[in-house]
Formats: structure tokens, sequence, C-alpha cells
């Protein structure tokens, strides 16, 4: 499925990738090699990332210079610090594979995870 | 009145009863599908009956105004009310003042619930977004994305489309049949549309935090939750790969799975134990107990409804 959403996660690696600010030009000469796309496409699906915020933009001449407002690592620290918070604020923190363990917890399944490398044949 | 009566009162028992039997019958998880949905059906019995009877008492209101005109103006005043209190324009003002401040009250705080279910469903989305726009794609599963972060962490996001985040920490720690065992179990979440289940039983507990049965609600329910979704990722990727997939999450302790059958230790034993399957006699009896408590509790009240005519049993269904 190649729908809208996804080719907004294809730009924000484009910019993400590069040091320097870029132009809607320079990300869509490099995507027709890849897919069968429309130049305005690629610009209305930046204007949208911008207004979204995930992008600032300067003026050049004609064209924006297009740079991501925070970095890839940025964006994934503050995601796993709502998805760990447990306020409740967000459906996601209801399915935690393993939820929050306190120490005793942890210390019994580090107390299992030790015994069982100390048996592990070789 | 009798009828409101009958269903305050069934509402009543089961929201202060219900939880010692439920309590009782879920503990072990050994049939936890049918637990969550015992759970769920005696929240949902307990709000149905309740709003039959508020059905009769406002009907009962609106028929016999005059009547509980009457009753309010002695249950107050005693012997010093008279028809000429009463009757009078001022009383009956006041009256209909009361009524309408508390269907007021019961808007704004329906009004504010739904405000709230709101503003989570705003965050998640946004929150699924931002996973899928951050996160890198994990090969061979589609609907799930790797955040780069050190934290082991592994959960969904319901919507369209549903998302499964798993962080790099985590993968680091898992092999192949461990991450099949995570995914399922998430995949199980979403499937059985658990955020829904958790987050009413949430909103019921904070609208009736002194009802037992709504209280002890939302966390029955999420760990029932988990046990289905357990369940589900032990069926599909084998117990070993799922018990040693929550050891590595938990420590961050890489866990080889084949560790787990040389070793005879007995915490490891009990992490077993809760994974294999029940003996079936055992699995059989909690199975029918829960059954028959699911259906007089879908039962019960919709006897209720039914035997109070029409409007009431189209009431409960729409509610």
């Amino acid at each position: 499925m190649r729908g809208f959403g996804d080719l907004e996660t294809v730009l924000m690696e484009m910019v993400w990738d590069r040091d320097a600010p870029v132009t809607v030009r320079e990300l869509f000469e490099e995507l027709r090699h890849q897919r069968d796309i429309a130049y305005t496409t690629v610009m209305s699906t930046m204007d949208n990332l911008h207004r979204k915020g995930w992008l600032e933009r300067a003026k050049e001449g004609k064209a924006y210079r297009y740079t991501a407002t925070a970095s890839r690592e940025e964006y994934s620290a503050r995601l796993m610090r709502e998805a760990l918070a447990g306020g409740g604020d967000t459906e996601a923190v209801l399915s935690h594979f393993v939820a929050d363990m306190d120490g005793e917890d942890s210390e019994v399944l580090r107390a299992v995870v030790r015994r069982l490398g100390d048996r592990r044949p070789g | 009145m009798r009828p409101a009566l009958l269903a305050f009162g069934y509402a009543l028992a089961v929201a202060w009863y219900a939880p010692l039997l439920l309590t009782r019958l879920t503990a072990p998880g050994v049939s936890a599908r049918l637990g969550l949905a015992a759970w769920s059906a005696a929240m949902a019995s307990v709000l149905a009956s309740a709003l039959v009877a508020l059905e009769f008492l406002i009907r009962a209101a609106v028929a016999g105004w005059s009547g509980l005109a009457e009753a309010v103006c002695r249950s107050v005043a005693g012997g010093a009310c008279t028809p000429a209190v009463y009757r009078s324009a001022i009383f009956e003002f006041a009256l209909a003042l009361a009524a309408i401040a508390a269907a007021l009250a019961a808007a704004v705080l329906a009004w504010r619930y739904g405000r709230s279910v709101q503003r989570v469903q705003r965050r998640t989305r946004a929150h699924a977004e931002a996973a899928r726009i951050t996160g890198r794609r994990l090969p061979g599963t589609p609907s799930a994305v790797v955040l780069d972060a050190a934290p082991r962490a592994a959960y969904c996001v319901p919507g369209r489309p549903a998302t499964i985040v798993l962080t790099s920490g985590a993968l680091a720690v898992l092999d192949r049949a461990q991450l099949t065992a995570v995914l399922a179990h998430e995949r199980a979440h979403l499937a059985g549309r658990h955020h829904l289940l958790i987050g009413l039983s949430r909103g019921l507990a904070a609208s009736f935090p002194a009802v037992p049965l709504f209280t002890r609600g939302p966390a029955e329910v999420a760990r029932l939750a988990e046990m289905c979704a357990d369940d589900a990722a032990a069926r599909r990727s084998g117990g070993p790969a799922l018990i040693t997939a929550l050891l590595a999450m938990g420590t961050g302790a890489a866990v080889p799975a084949a560790a787990l059958a040389a070793t005879t230790c007995a915490v490891t034993a009990r992490l077993a134990r809760l994974l294999d399957p029940p003996r079936p006699g055992r699995r059989v009896r909690y199975g029918l107990a829960l059954a028959a408590v699911l259906v007089l509790l879908a039962a019960l009240p919709a006897l209720a409804a039914a035997s109070a005519g029409p409007f009431a049993a189209h009431g409960l269904l729409a509610g």
C-alpha cells in the first residue's frame, strides 16, 4: 500500500538523511527514479509536513528550502516519553508488552535469567 | 415505583457482589477470554439496569407530577405541607428548576466524559502518525515500525491503520521466535479491541468512584486482556518463546528459548506453568461457571426491560 501517509514517511526520511536544507525540486528529482510521482504531489506533501510542524522552511529565490524541526532521535525520544508516561493520555500506553515493573519484579526476573545463563551448556 | 426499585436493586447487587465472585472465578486466569467477557458483561449489565431504573423514574415523575410535588413537599416540610403550599406556583417553579438543574448536571458530566474520550483519541492518532513517520519499517510486517530508542518497549496504537511500535532496544534482545510472540501479543490486543474495554472501564471508574465493580474494573480488565493476548501469542509461537520474550523484555538480557527447557529453577517453573494449558477438567469447570454468570448478567436486565414495556426495552437496546 503506497498511501499518502507513506509518502510523508519517505520524504521525512530523505530530509533527515541530508544535512543541508532541501528544495521540493531536489527531492522530486531523487524520487522520480524510484516511483511514478508528480511534482505537485511532493510539493503538497511537503506543505502538509510543514503545516503539521515536522518541517520548517526559508524562502530562497522562488522556492522554499526545507529542514526538519527536530532530528529523528529527538522525535523518537519524544514518542518514548509519551508512551512510557503511563498517564492514560493516549491509548498506546494501555498495551505495553511488559508493563512498568517495580524493582522487586525485575530483580526476580534477573535472577531467573542469571540461572538460565549458568545452566546453558557451553 | 416498584420496577425502578427492582432495577436499581439489581444494579446495586451486581455492582457490589459481582466483583467478589468474578475475582474468584478469574484470579487463576484459566479462561481469560470468558473472564474478560464476564467483567465486561457485569459492567454493561449494571449500567443498563441503572439506565432502565432512571427511565422508570423519569416516566413516573412526568406522569405523576402533582403527586411528586406533594411527596417532595412532605418529605421536606412534613406536617407543615398543605395543598396551598405544594400547589403554589412558586413551589412548582422551584421543583421544575431543580429537575432542570439535575438534567443539566447530567448533561455536563456526559459532555465532559465525551470530551476526554475525544482528547485521548486525538492524542492516540497523533502518536500513531508520529510513530509511522519517525519509525523505520520492520521488514515483513507492514503494520510495525521500529523507533531508534534505548528503552525496551513494544506496544500497539489502535486506529486506522493500527500500528505496532517496537524500539531498537527491544529488537536487540529478541530473537526471531520471540519477536513473533511479541507481535502476536500486540495483534491480539488490536483484534480484541482491548483498548476500548480498558478505556470504557477507566471512564466508568472515573465517573463512579464509589462503586466497587467500577473501581476494580480497569485493573481486572487490563490483567485479563494481557492474559488473552498472552494466550494468543503462545498459540502462535509457543509458550517458551513467549516466556523468554517476557524475560528478555523485562530484564534486557537476551534469553535463548532453548535455555528454558534445560532449567528447573522454581520461578521459571512458575512462569512456565502460567503458560502451560491448565488441566481440561479445571478449564471446563471455570468455563462453565463463567458462562453461567455471563448468561445471568445478560438475561436479568433484558427480562426487566422486556417486562417494563417496549419503550424501556428499546432504551436498553439503544443504550
